[in-house]
């Protein structure tokens, strides 16, 4: 039975008003030509300029939120231009449920990383503002794109500043830090390109993902194209065992970098599966979910037991990302409406306590310049508020009841366990051996939770309690106005999201319904066929009603 | 009827409400909160307040005892546009009576903190009310949940609150690690509770006990729910061999290991049982485990127990082995007698916790031997503490003598012969360790702190009286308490009851025998040196330790080793490898044309032989 599923949910309407997503994502670039028009000197200017230009950003990107309907289906507020019309490449940009909400945490968080660097870049600001203006129109245009090609561009773009960041800004090991994040992320994302000119020819001319998505591709053209794509997310994910460039990059990059890392680039990676490689190839997203389930399971356990040995607390911290973006994983792959919307909420969950954690890591680097465990020990006597702040946010990175990261956890299990068990029994045969794995994957990725809380607490526990061991620590000042307003602003969304929940989830419903809708039974059909069956007759029993 | 009334579930939240109040008030008002004294005054004003709501709630359900319970609940979590959990609150006689205890302990405790804490600086106190009531919100919403994700919910900030207060003197390193102990520990056993609930989900659709709910479960779902559930159980209410955190926690303020680690916390584990109960019933497998899990725990606590030197030591592994006779009796099927020693449980042990905090107090010292002799300075702590005894003993006309009995007989009743055995010994164990504990700190030689002992403040010594007369009387509420939970309860003198009381009185003879007059200490005893050999070894903790060490920091350490060396080094290589091949090959571009042309003559002489040679 040939089954076609059409990616409805990639449609859109050019609707031909003002370009408001343009807009949001040139604004950035446009303050980083002014920032480049005014001499290096003027450190103060700059500061201005940045903050000013991510802040009117922040506003334009409210309003994309105020324009966008929740209830559509569709790609929204569509600018549809043509842009090289002699390969056909075309200026697609729209958003909807999956790209809303990063797009929104991209516009919040650049103007806190700005706030947040004000004294940790010591250094050539100007550059510093430029270099992360043009990278936030990179995360922005990424997020946006709905053109393979455009898509590329900005995906590249992202890469450039980040290096720089890393590079310029860093720690000690900066350069070794940076060419090897630069080196593992441009191995991928080559290949994709390469992927991405195969698609081109296969469609006659087009780089429209619509498009794309109705080509007739062979199982192994399928299985080859997702490889490629997914080296590339898998890459900036990272998923084990490509994760080795994040703990290097994280640790060595100034606090401003390792926030944008960690909240929005990772993310991207996630984003572009879900985006690209499995509306793409659904077929062989079926053929590699166990893999993918798999390593999804090792990352978490794996990034956790790393996290707990680590003796530098950012490393620490870029380790536990490794194990929660796994938690994320495992919801894409078993890609089902709960565990899709949990892993989207996990998703933005990551980016606001990690990016939260890395702030708060910066902030004790400025004043004792060492990032070392044993180094502390009984500092909450001095800096109680820092503690304060240090703990509530652990306990969102944990998982706690009430804060965010239950929230996504939660559904990422509840439809994790789904898929492993089903209450209606299925005759057994078919469809076994997948439901067993994802049992099993599942109840050892249990295990990452508490692992999470062993390694978490007994940092906090070797950092701020007991009695103050070295006499460099007596005189440690409590955080400023400046640096609780911001640790504030992420107290804020780790309560909200995890007590009202609601309008998080609303962002993404509608389009992981759609998106669900046509790549949930291609993929079932080859991950476990007697599923698919069963599911199909459920679906056709609830249309008869 | 006043213009103003308030229905059952408007109570309910209010008296969860009012601790919540209390918290975000501490919690926002950091200059309020530091006043100390002032902090903890709005803190059992709130605490006041919800114990009258809790109070009239319980009340109203007396008098509606055949009514359906009292439900309201928003919907909370959508996912896909479908409804997966909701929150609110279920008022019945059982959750009811459980709100009275709760809140009367919490006030009671409250109460005794102001005069037990009143060395601490301002900041300090402001910042134990603060977590008092923040505990306090989270106790109340696990008691009213009207479904098992609320439940679990409020069950993870209950740990969170046991951390933050067990950890209060975070200057001592034992402290800070004890607060850790119990959060891992509780922590590994919530995986549990978690995924029971997502077992309960993925069966039926909610996260109810409802009949329907149970019925969709069916035997294997019901089984695999229950068992998850009452790993969770282990954890929170310190059943073998999960109780290792229990004895540590008592590193946090005496107070508080009276309110959250004897009278309502661990309490929570068999709460949790009482309100999933439907479940558990359809999972016979489970619940033969809990009775004799539950009865070895209760022995094997119990004996422990006899041989610890501090006092508060002696009442942890007491509430280890009490809340392993509420466990064996709800593993026997029947919810009542479980539940109705929760409640005169947490009484007495809170009047015994309190009690201890005034002789601790008097001498600043934990240790019995430092005790001895307090009874002529300390007559109304000392009164209620034996007769918090009395009631943990068992002695007839005792809160503690009717439940124990109740549990005693539906064993027997039950043919549970081996797990009713093993009870019996541990009354007459907790008897006699209980008679050597007064013995020891109230009558004897005095310590060495003895002289300097003086009474209690009146705010510690009120909620004192307040629970003695509680541990004294609440025996005879039973039945009316049975009704108002929609059970039926009438005391009788059973067989199991007689045995028990003679062998608590004859645990009490011999610990009066053993330590009236410092006689000679039980090591001595050869039988008795044995059991204490096994235990002082401490065998259970230090194989979790070992396994800690050993298998998880070995574990962690291979893997940090593979990502080092394996995986990156793999990368590091390919780069080397990379680099290493472009300096080689660097030697062949030399930049002189001839040496090119050779390239080239020798490339076509090449293909030339390979065209000849096909």
């Amino acid at each position: 039975m040939e089954t076609t599923f059409a990616q409805t949910w990639l449609q859109f309407q050019s609707h031909g008003g003002f370009p408001l997503l343009t807009l949001l994502c040139a604004l950035p670039t446009l303050f980083a030509l002014v920032a480049l028009m005014v001499p290096g000197e003027h450190g103060a200017v700059h500061k201005a300029i940045s903050l000013g230009g991510s802040l009117l950003t922040l506003l334009v990107g409210v309003l994309v939120y105020q324009q966008f309907n929740l209830s559509s289906q569709t790609m929204q507020l569509a600018d549809d231009f043509a842009w090289i019309p002699g390969i056909g490449a075309r200026w697609t940009l729209a958003i909807d449920g999956l790209s809303l909400p990063l797009v929104l945490l991209t516009v919040c968080l650049t103007p806190i990383v700005f706030i947040g660097a004000w004294s940790a870049i010591d250094k050539r600001w100007k550059e510093f503002a430029i270099a992360m203006l043009i990278l936030e129109t990179g995360m922005l245009g990424s997020l946006l794109a709905v053109d393979m090609l455009v898509f590329y561009v900005f995906w590249e773009i992202m890469l450039i500043p980040m290096y720089l960041i890393i590079g310029i800004w860093g720690g000690r090991d900066r350069i070794y830090a940076t060419v090897k994040f630069f080196l593992y992320t441009m191995f991928g994302s080559l290949l994709m390109l390469v992927a991405i000119l195969y698609l081109y020819g296969k469609a006659g001319g087009s780089f429209s993902l619509l498009r794309l998505t109705q080509l007739h591709l062979s199982t192994p053209e399928q299985s080859w194209l997702f490889a490629a794509f997914a080296l590339a997310f898998l890459i900036k994910v990272p998923v084990f065992p490509f994760h080795t460039w994040l703990p290097d990059a994280h640790t060595e990059a100034p606090t401003p970098g390792s926030v944008v890392l960690a909240g929005v680039m990772l993310k991207l990676g996630t984003y572009g599966l879900l985006r690209f490689a499995i509306p793409l190839f659904p077929a062989a997203m079926g053929k590699f979910s166990p893999l993918l389930l798999i390593l999804a399971v090792i990352g978490i356990v794996f990034g956790a037991l790393m996290a707990y040995m680590q003796t530098d607390v950012k490393r620490l911290v870029a380790y536990s990302s490794v194990s929660h973006l796994g938690f994320v994983m495992l919801g894409i792959v078993i890609f089902n409406e709960e565990a899709l919307q949990g892993a989207l909420l996990q998703g933005l969950n990551h980016g606001i306590s990690t990016g939260a954690l890395f702030l708060l890591v910066g902030f004790v680097y400025e004043r004792r310049h060492t990032r070392e465990i044993s180094e502390f020990g009984g500092i909450a006597k001095r800096m109680p508020v820092y503690a304060a702040f240090f703990v509530f946010i652990t306990m969102s990175s944990i998982a706690l009841p009430l804060t965010n990261g239950f929230v996504g956890e939660f559904l990422i299990f509840g439809g994790s366990f789904k898929e492993g068990v089903h209450a209606a029994f299925v005759p057994p045969g078919g469809g076994m051996p997948w439901r067993t794995l994802v049992l099993g994957g599942t109840a050892v990725a249990t295990l990452g939770i508490v692992l999470g809380a062993v390694y978490m607490l007994s940092m906090v526990r070797r950092v701020f309690f007991g009695p103050i061991t070295k006499p460099e620590n007596e005189g440690l000042a409590d955080l400023t106005f400046r640096e609780r307003a911001l640790m504030s602003a992420f107290a804020v969304f780790v309560i909200w999201i995890g007590v009202m929940p609601g309008p998080f989830l609303k962002m993404s419903e509608a389009t992981v319904h759609a998106m669900v809708a046509p790549s949930r039974p291609a993929i079932l059909q080859v991950r476990a066929p007697i599923d698919y069956q069963r599911e199909l007759k459920q679906a056709e029993a609830q249309a008869a009603r | 009827m006043s213009a103003f009334t308030l229905t059952r579930v408007d109570a309910a939240l209010l008296c969860c409400a009012a601790p919540l109040l209390s918290f975000l008030i501490l919690g926002l008002t950091p200059a309020l909160r530091r006043t100390g004294r002032i902090a903890g005054y709005v803190s059992i004003a709130f605490a006041g307040l919800s114990t009258l709501y809790a109070a009239s709630l319980l009340q109203g359900r007396m008098f509606a005892a055949a009514s359906p319970p009292d439900i309201g609940q928003v919907g909370w979590l959508y996912a896909g546009g479908k409804l997966v959990a909701s929150m609110g609150v279920q008022v019945d006689g059982i959750s009811a009576s459980m709100l009275v205890v709760v809140t009367v302990v919490a006030l009671c405790v409250q109460v005794f903190s102001l005069g037990y804490l009143h060395d601490e600086p301002p900041a300090a106190l402001g910042r134990y009310y603060t977590w008092h009531s923040l505990f306090l919100f989270s106790m109340l919403g696990l008691v009213v949940a009207p479904n098992a994700l609320q439940l679990f919910l409020c069950w993870e900030l209950v740990g969170l609150a046991s951390y933050l207060l067990i950890g209060f003197y975070f200057k001592k390193p034992s402290a800070g690690q004890a607060a850790v102990k119990a959060f891992w520990v509780t922590k590994f056993a919530d995986i549990g509770l978690g995924a029971g609930l997502l077992v309960l989900y993925v069966f039926t659709g909610t996260f109810d006990w409802s009949p329907q709910a149970v019925q969709l479960l069916g035997a294997t779902g019901a089984a695999w729910t229950a068992g998850l559930f009452f790993l969770a159980v282990m954890g929170k209410s310190a059943q073998f061999p999960l109780h290792i955190w229990l004895p540590d926690a008592m590193e946090g303020p005496t107070p508080v290991s009276a309110l959250l680690h004897a009278a309502t916390m661990v309490a929570a584990g068999v709460y949790l049982i009482v309100r999933t109960y439907p479940i558990f019933q359809a999972a016979p497998g489970v619940l033969v485990f809990m009775t004799f899990l539950g009865a070895w725990t209760a022995l094997f606590a119990s004996i422990i127990a006899c041989s610890q030197n501090d006092i508060k030591k002696v009442l942890a592994y007491s509430t280890a082995a009490q809340l392993g006779y509420m466990v064996s009796a709800l593993g026997a099927g029947e919810l009542w007698p479980g539940y109705f020693h929760l409640v005169t449980h947490a009484a007495f042990k809170a009047l015994l916790f309190l009690g201890a905090g005034a002789l601790i107090h008097a001498v600043h010292s934990n240790n019995l031997q430092d005790m001895g002799g307090l009874w002529p300075k300390l007559k109304i702590s000392g009164t209620a503490f034996i007769i918090g005894a009395m009631a943990l003993a068992g002695v007839p006309g005792f809160a503690g003598f009717f439940s124990k009995d109740a549990i005693l007989d539906v064993l027997l009743e039950r043919h549970l012969f081996a797990p009713w055995i093993a009870l019996l010994a541990a009354a007459g164990l907790t008897a006699f360790y209980m008679t050597r504990v007064v013995m020891l700190a109230l009558f004897g030689k005095p310590g060495h702190h003895t002289e300097h002992a003086h009474e209690s403040p009146p705010s510690m010594l009120a909620p004192l009286v307040l629970l003695a007369i509680a541990a004294l009387t609440l025996g005879f509420a039973g039945t009316s308490l049975a009704t108002a939970a929609g059970h039926e309860y009438a005391f009788h003198l059973s067989t199991s009851g007689l045995i028990a009381s003679s062998l608590a009185l004859l645990g009490i003879g011999v610990g009066w025998l053993a330590y009236g007059k410092n006689a000679f200490v039980p090591g001595k005893i050869p039988a008795f040196a044995f059991v204490q050999g096994i235990v002082e070894s401490s065998a259970v903790d230090r194989s979790f330790a070992w396994s800690y060490r050993v298998v998880f920091q070995g574990v962690s350490g291979g893997v940090a080793w593979f990502d080092r060396y394996i995986i990156d080094g793999f990368m590091n290589f390919s780069a080397w490898l990379t680099q290493m091949a472009g300096e080689r090959l660097r030697a062949a571009q030399t930049g002189r044309v001839v040496d090119y042309l050779y390239a080239v003559v020798a490339g076509l002489l090449l293909l030339a032989a390979a065209g000849f040679w096909r």
